[in-house]
């Protein structure tokens, strides 16, 4: 009877772990987007309905948390330690905190063979392993309108100098020269990181390998030029007062010629229910005299997943999963992403210039927010905001900065 | 003897078998984690891996920090402004629905509860809807009329203007709820008062200020207590307008708190500013009422 009892005990223990009784192996996913369809969401809604298809033998929960649900509710779980199976992740630093305390589970070994790009495999890695796949990349670059450059005979710009000049023509025009969004904080930060890059080349790296300060030349320099541009109305009469999606709003309807913006925005702006303006993606220019090049690009992966410790158990259908993620077959269907995976066409004009942008890149520095400590990410972008505010002393503000990642990085050496 | 000890302690057991459940809840969901923010708030703690004690630490780098001390006074300067403005202002429309009551009375209350009962984001969209700079509905009348000086108004991105049209939002949003509760106090006031008043010639503002106001002082007083608590909460209308922005123009304790613990992973610097705002809380709760203890005219 205690032999029986013991022996009942063990079979309801291991039950959660092993096969369910009608032998499916249960998946949680817990993602971003909605799985309705639309446009943005085009390739999750595919990746879960095709892979629940062709795997019947695991049963695929998805899970939508949207944004910043995702990562609020992903931070509180891996904290816990109860995270689910996979998680969407756009890895850096964020998963690198992860994988650190012991949440994530190294599929390094089962992803070796999977063919991707080098930038995303370098995406998902952290410390030498790799814990996920990264099906799309997404690089910033100029959305210029190219109907309006073409009605004022401008040329998309190569350099600052003509940026500036482009720039003049189209506020002496009456057309906003840039579309930004900085109420939201982080859009303005794709402009700061390329501006620094131009003037500084790889003083970001400097700086956060310790080597440099946030407020050495370059990033005063490229802070000090932002500032210039708000003040001579480059991004409108009232930019802290407008959103993103108020930025998207402008370009749609031409009221603001160019937006400097991740490639995510490739499916919308190639969208003619969203907008009947002709756009097109460039590289950001040059600065002559300066250290960066049009090459160097920032970016990081768009869509992303990992795999947690709790799926260590049925890691076989995990990983499956992530290889399905990362088919050609699934990442097809998306109507705008820059992909990741070998041999996948370019689904639009505008995604086909991103990827050529892409395929010129010499480095790709990922978002700074997400590759700096999550200590000083949000002061990061607080920081930028401050550039666009004119009584701000931009040496002050990144001083102030320095400071604080002193704190938590350490000084320089 | 034995008798009445055997009933004394079967009562007990009564009573504690029912307070238990409750004092059960209660510790699970709030003493517990009051305990936990107060050990958090003098640790080193990213929520992932060990924690490392610190002290006081966490509460002296509160103090150096701007955005804090810019937090800071803003929730204490839109307590007093709570106070001072919506609460004057609901008690004004809750006296001239209950006692000048006409076919509009009803709809009118609906109407001004409304704002109240709408989610945060709701009343955030339509704050946007109306302050704007491209599509709201101010900046869209002020080009109508070639009101220039108005067109040039940035509600959300100048800093000196972007808390009060916040507070704006929020006073069209909070003012419902103390109206309906004022509401429902003044119509407890007995008719026989009114009357009484009537016969004497009292009326109008006189009625309102030296019987009406009186009557109501208690619920005004935990009124005032929920807007100064309200406000060292608040988070949701600026968070969801601004996000605390530009710089630090529009932030509150709660969204310092929030980005520490969700975005920066310092939860021991978070704790420390629940623990502030648990702290004032408390201090402005027992200071307000201790402050008028005694004073109410009428307790109906």
């Amino acid at each position: 009877m205690r032999r029986s009892l013991q022996l009942l005990l063990a079979v309801l223990c291991l039950a959660p772990i092993g096969a369910r009784a009608d032998g499916k192996v249960k998946l949680t996913v817990w993602g971003r987007d909605l799985l309705d369809g639309a446009p943005d969401h085009a390739y999750v809604t595919a990746l879960v309905k095709n892979f629940k298809a062709k795997n019947p033998d695991i049963e695929l929960e998805y899970v939508s948390l949207g944004d910043p649900g995702l990562s609020d509710k992903t931070k509180i779980a891996m904290a816990n330690d109860t995270a689910p199976d996979l998680v969407q992740s756009w890895g850096g630093s964020v998963m690198g905190g992860y994988a650190d305390a012991g949440r994530l589970l190294d599929v390094t070994a089962d992803l070796a063979s999977v063919p991707t790009s080098a930038a995303a495999r370098l995406a998902m890695s952290w410390k030498g392993k790799t814990y996920g796949v990264a099906p799309f990349f997404a690089i910033a670059g100029i959305f210029a309108n190219e109907g309006i450059f073409k009605k004022f005979d401008l040329k998309v710009p190569t350099t600052i100098d003509e940026l500036e000049k482009v720039a003049d023509t189209l506020k002496a025009k009456g057309i906003q020269p840039f579309a930004c969004g900085a109420k939201d904080k982080w859009p303005p930060l794709a402009m700061y990181m390329y501006l620094v890059n131009r003037f500084g080349g790889d003083a970001f790296s400097q700086a956060q390998g310790r080597k440099a300060r946030f407020d050495s030349d370059p990033f005063v320099q490229a802070a000090q030029k932002y500032q210039d541009w708000v003040k001579k109305g480059y991004f409108g009469p009232k930019p802290l007062g407008e959103g993103y999606g108020d930025a998207q709003q402008q370009m749609a309807t031409g009221k603001a010629a160019m937006h400097i913006t991740g490639s995510w925005m490739c499916g919308q702006y190639s969208n003619p229910k969203f907008t009947d303006q002709t756009l097109g993606f460039y590289a950001f220019p040059e600065l002559k005299g300066g250290k960066g090049k049009a090459t160097d690009l920032a970016g990081m992966t768009d869509i992303g997943f990992v795999v947690t410790k709790k799926a260590e158990a049925k890691k076989e259908a995990a990983v499956r999963f992530l290889k399905y993620a990362l088919s050609s077959e699934a990442a097809a269907v998306e109507p705008g992403r820059i992909s990741s995976v070998p041999g996948v066409k370019a689904p639009s004009r505008m995604t086909g210039q991103a990827a050529d942008v892409f395929g010129k890149a010499q480095t790709v520095q990922f978002w700074w927010d997400q590759d700096l400590p999550p200590a000083v990410t949000s002061p990061l972008n607080d920081t930028i905001q401050t550039f666009f505010l004119a009584n701000t002393t931009v040496k002050a503000s990144l001083t102030k900065f320095e400071a604080l990642v002193e704190e938590n990085m350490g000084a320089v050496k | 003897m034995k008798t009445r000890t055997k009933t004394k302690l079967r009562r007990a057991a009564f009573v504690i078998a029912f307070l238990l459940p409750a004092f059960a809840f209660l510790a699970v969901f709030l003493y517990y984690p009051i305990e936990e923010t107060f050990r958090l708030s003098v640790m080193k703690s990213s929520g992932l891996g060990k924690d490392v004690f610190v002290g006081l630490r966490n509460y002296a780098k509160l103090l150096q920090d701007d955005d804090f001390k810019a937090g800071l006074w803003h929730v204490l300067t839109w307590a007093f402004w709570s106070i001072v403005i919506q609460i004057p202002l609901a008690f004004t429309i809750a006296f001239s629905l209950t006692f000048y009551k006409n076919k509009l009375t009803g709809p009118l209350r609906a109407i001004y509860y409304l704002a109240n009962v709408l989610p945060s984001a709701i009343t955030a969209m339509i704050g946007m809807l109306v302050f704007s700079p491209g599509y709201g509905i101010i900046n869209r009348l002020a080009e109508a009329f070639h009101l220039t000086w108005v067109t040039e108004i940035d509600f959300f991105g100048n800093p000196s203007i972007a808390f009060w049209t916040v507070f704006a939002v929020a006073t069209w949003a909070y003012t419902g709820f103390p109206i309906i509760y004022l509401m429902a106090r003044m119509e407890q006031i007995p008719t026989e008062i009114r009357d009484a008043a009537e016969l004497e010639g009292v009326s109008g503002w006189k009625y309102a200020r030296f019987i009406v106001l009186p009557m109501v002082a208690y619920p005004i007083r935990i009124l005032a207590v929920l807007c100064t608590v309200g406000s060292l909460k608040l988070f949701d209308l600026p968070y969801l307008l601004t996000k605390g922005g530009p710089g630090n123009a529009t932030t509150t304790l709660g969204i310092i708190l929030y980005q520490q613990g969700f975005i920066n992973w310092q939860y021991g610097i978070a704790a420390a500013i629940g623990v502030v705002i648990f702290v004032l809380s408390l201090g402005f709760t027992v200071l307000q009422f201790s402050a008028s203890a005694g004073k109410d005219s009428y307790e109906g």
